[in-house]
């Protein structure tokens, strides 16, 4: 199995005019390790993703593969002398060469003979589950199918980094869902560092060993998908990984971990991750997760249902209280629009930070 | 890069400098002894100067209007109907943007002078023969010449104008005049455009005012600047003004088209705009539509086409003998005599080197224009193309031969004036702005993650140019290179300004043929001309059918 590299970030800044895309991001990602890179378009991903791939040169900092400087002050190493390889958002095949030969094209820089260079180029496009489609040229397959070309192309030379720029997002659903699992196992299979970036928080918490939480060029926050779920280090971390609806209220006790919180006529018990106190005002972003119609649960609020959708395991639907509104909330059997019921929230898994000034 | 930008100061940018300069400093290059002064203006202000720039003016105005007007009929039964007639347009659009204006009059002269094709079969117009030797048939060529150049402008527009800007104005209360109108605004910026374009190509025109323009009739500008600067002694700094003030008016036109069109957006295509369906014409429209193109091309490739061929096989045409024969002696003559038969050879050896070095260079120049990175090379190039594009050929050559034949020049070892090398450039520098325009479009569609793509897998700058970039762009580079083969195999103004002894380029010799009242050897060599250009073109593409590689024609019928 090939080594992956050690991927090295350090105080990387780069700007387009006045606009700081890489205000000065450090991070380090371990061999052989799957990070994943989540953040709202202009937040800097692929930025960073083109500069470790040398397309782009960072302003100032320096970025390390292995133990080489591949980008300080001039110190710029071409993208081909990295040893890396890149699955593009928009696939880039070249459109006059074959499945075959696109794959093929990647293993140039390995100078094979020409009997196992193919053998190898086979090989990846069975793993792709492409091997009767290497004679078709990418206008002459589906989106799927170029796009698996394109993982094909990335692993074929058995890389010491796999860079993917948002490689799902121009597909459906259903598909997305299937390659994610094929860029899982065959990444983890060839043992490369892989660096993905998305701003799906779904496809990040399913593929990521580690995850990164990006906003405006800085690193919010590093860490295993469990804690960037369960303790988010700061409000934007907590929101752009999935929050049902935001309540605003008043701290009335405070515990190590937990608080309660006046939100009017009801009051809440939940968690909180940075230093709180007694009368301040603090927004509550609640999970998904966090609400059910549970009768026996002592965190309830009443409210009113709004609307419902089927989503084949079950219900989920939107609900309005006194206090905001909050959206999928699951259960597993519908309940009429305009009802009202009791919605429970489950204090480990909604989390109170302090009211930002507006 | 480094010979790069040289050959670009050397060949493009230092010349037309220099020469517009010693406008307002004659000093500065040893042209007088001021420096800085209006003097060469005011002597440009001089009735007979001022008279052939309003000339020009007009003749500007008015083709354009009517290229404009026409272009917009035919773009909409091309596009919009089922017209029988729009597939020969099609086809006789590249010929008619190909040929060069000085043979479309050419032909119509052959047929209607004294003593021409209709005389010797015992026609005699001497009223048409008045209207064409004059504004009127100045402007008609003009416009004829200008009718190419705006149809690709509108029909481009109107491939992107769906049916559902005129449907939701149905839809929502509009009638057919308002749903027309409706189209017309959104056409407005190629309308402006087409008539900028028109009027740029006719002011610099130098091919028909060669042909029909004289002192004693219609004189136009750069004809006035031809007869000034073959004067002796020559004033630069005179020829200078003149072609600042012809520059000027091209500006203007640029400049009033920007202003119609500012604030105002006109973005129509969009991933969700649906092909339109074509009008099925009733049976008197469909004779109508058909019988307007049909009409056209007689005009504009028709009559030229049977003036040059008529002309040539007609032995004494343009003398006073009565026996006039119809033979293909003259073609004979063409292949034997080496007076007729070299400049076709030299022309074609010339368009052979100007065509490959073009295009290397033009598309070097338009994968920098298209370049993500808005360094301040990409602004001066893109400024520089841009204002070469509007330079008359003629305003080109007179700056060569002015800054060649500077004692600067002379002292730094360029000893290039009067020779053929300084001719070859010319004609590349003058190429190289439109065929670098004509490869920007393709450059533009080739996505930048395809050349990424090749760098993070592991090819270098040059090898990624060699495997992906030269095949993605194989078929516009082939088209660009037959586009600048033909143009310059058969270019006028820069041949006539700086052959050198002993080497007549085409153009040159077919007018010195017809100078010394050779009708039939120079229109012979016309059409030998021609056919050779189109047997280099067919023979151009044959070969890439046959030898390039299948990705890369597999792509090109992927486009179709």
């Amino acid at each position: 199995m090939n080594k992956g590299h050690l991927v090295k970030i350090e105080k990387a800044r780069k700007n387009y005019g006045s606009l700081a895309a890489l205000d000065g991001l450090s991070l380090t990602i371990e061999p052989g390790q799957f990070m994943v890179l989540l953040g709202p378009s202009g937040s800097g991903k692929s930025t960073l993703i083109r500069s470790l791939a040398g397309i782009e040169k960072i302003d100032s900092g320096s970025i390390f593969l292995d133990k080489q400087e591949v980008n300080r002050g001039p110190i710029n190493v071409a993208p081909e002398k990295r040893n890396l390889a890149m699955v593009f958002q928009d696939y880039a095949l070249w459109p006059h060469l074959t499945a075959f030969e696109n794959v093929e094209y990647a293993l140039q820089r390995r100078k094979l003979s020409k009997d196992i260079s193919r053998k190898r180029v086979e090989t990846a496009l069975e793993r792709v589950g492409l091997s009767t489609k290497g004679k078709n040229y990418p206008h002459e397959l589906s989106g799927g199918e170029q796009q698996r070309v394109a993982l094909a192309r990335a692993i074929v030379a058995d890389p010491a980094l796999l860079l993917f720029d948002e490689p799902l997002s121009n597909l459906d659903a259903d598909l997305r869902e299937r390659l994610r699992i094929e860029i899982s196992t065959l990444t983890r299979e060839i043992g490369a560092t892989a660096l993905y970036i998305t701003h799906d928080q779904s496809e990040a918490f399913a593929l990521a060993d580690k995850i990164g939480v990006i906003n405006h060029g800085k690193l919010e926050q590093v860490d295993l998908p469990e804690e960037i779920y369960e303790r988010p280090t700061n409000r934007f971390v907590a929101n752009f990984t999935g929050i049902a609806g935001t309540f605003t209220g008043k701290v009335r006790r405070v515990s190590k971990t937990s608080c309660i919180v006046s939100l009017g006529e009801d009051q809440l018990k939940v968690r909180h991750t940075v230093g709180l106190e007694v009368g301040q005002s603090v927004d509550v972003l609640i999970r998904p997760a966090a609400t059910s119609f549970k009768k026996e649960s002592e965190n309830k609020i009443s409210s009113v249902i709004t609307d419902v959708a089927y989503r084949g395991r079950g219900y989920e639907h939107a609900i309005d209280t006194k206090y905001g509104s909050l959206t999928g909330v699951f259960d597993n059997v519908s309940h009429p629009r305009g009802g009202r019921i009791s919605v429970s929230i489950d204090p480990d898994r909604c989390i109170a930070f302090p009211t930002e000034s507006k | 890069m480094t010979i790069f930008w040289l050959v670009i100061v050397s060949i493009l940018v230092l010349p037309i400098l220099l020469f517009l300069a010693v406008a307002f400093s004659p000093k500065l290059l040893d042209q007088g002894p001021e420096w800085f002064t209006f003097n060469s203006f005011k002597a440009a202000a001089d009735p007979y100067f001022l008279r052939s720039i309003w000339h020009s003016f007009v003749m500007g105005v008015v083709s354009s209007i009517f290229a404009t007007a026409i272009a917009l009929v035919v773009a909409w039964i091309v596009l919009r109907t089922n017209s029988a007639a729009r597939k020969a347009w099609n086809l006789a659009i590249f010929a008619l943007l190909l040929a060069p204006s000085y043979l479309i009059a050419l032909g119509w002269e052959r047929i209607f002078e004294r003593a021409g094709v209709l005389n010797i079969f015992g026609i005699d117009l001497p009223f048409v023969r008045d209207l064409l030797f004059g504004p009127v048939g100045i402007a008609m060529i003009l416009t004829f010449k200008g009718i190419p150049f705006a149809y690709l402008v509108i029909s481009n527009a109107m491939r992107g104008l769906g049916e559902e800007f005129e449907q939701a104005v149905r839809v929502h209360g509009g009638s057919r005049i308002a749903a027309f109108k409706m189209m017309s605004t959104l056409l407005l910026p190629a309308l402006w455009s087409g008539i900028a374009i028109v009027f740029a190509e006719s002011i610099s025109d130098f091919g028909v005012a060669s042909q029909l323009s004289s002192p004693g009739r219609y004189s136009v500008a750069t004809f006035t600047l031809y007869r000034s600067v073959m004067s002796i002694p020559v004033s630069f700094p005179l020829c200078a003004a003149i072609s600042i003030i012809l520059l000027g008016l091209i500006v203007l036109a640029l400049f009033a088209q920007s202003r119609a069109l500012r604030g105002r957006s006109f973005r129509v295509l969009s991933g969700r705009t649906r092909p339109i369906t074509r009008q099925k014409l009733s049976p008197l429209g469909s004779v109508a539509s058909n019988a307007s193109i049909y009409v056209l091309l007689i005009l504009t490739l028709g009559v030229p086409v049977f003036g040059a061929i008529s002309a040539s096989m007609i032995q004494g045409l343009g003398t006073v003998i009565s026996n006039y024969q119809i033979n293909f002696d003259n073609y004979i003559r063409v292949i034997k005599s080496p007076l007729l038969r070299s400049p076709l050879l030299f022309s074609a050896e010339a368009a052979l080197m100007t065509a490959t070095v073009a295009v290397i260079l033009a598309a070097i120049s338009s994968r920098m224009l298209v370049s993500t990175k808005n360094g301040p090379g990409k602004k001066f190039l893109d400024f520089f193309l841009l204002a070469a594009v509007g330079l008359p050929g003629i305003v080109f050559a007179i700056g060569y031969i002015f800054a060649y034949n500077l004692p600067l020049a002379q002292r730094y070892g360029f000893h290039l004036y009067g020779t053929v090398a300084l001719l070859v450039l010319a004609y590349i520098a003058t190429a190289l702005p439109s065929t670098t325009r004509s490869l920007v479009g393709n450059m533009n569609q080739f996505q930048e993650s395809l050349s990424e793509a090749c760098r993070v897998h592991g090819s270098n700058g040059i090898k990624t140019w060699l495997t992906v970039v030269l095949p993605l762009i194989s078929r516009p580079l082939l088209a660009a290179w037959c586009l600048t083969y033909c143009g310059t195999l058969l270019e006028l103004p820069v041949s006539q300004i700086l052959f050198p002894p002993g080497h007549a380029p085409l153009a040159v010799g077919i007018d010195h043929a017809l100078g010394n009242y050779d009708f039939g050897g120079g229109t012979a060599m016309e059409v030998f001309a021609i056919i050779s250009a189109l047997i280099v073109v067919a023979v151009a593409f044959a070969l890439y059918e046959r030898l390039a590689p299948v990705g890369w024609k597999q792509l090109g019928r992927a486009h179709q």
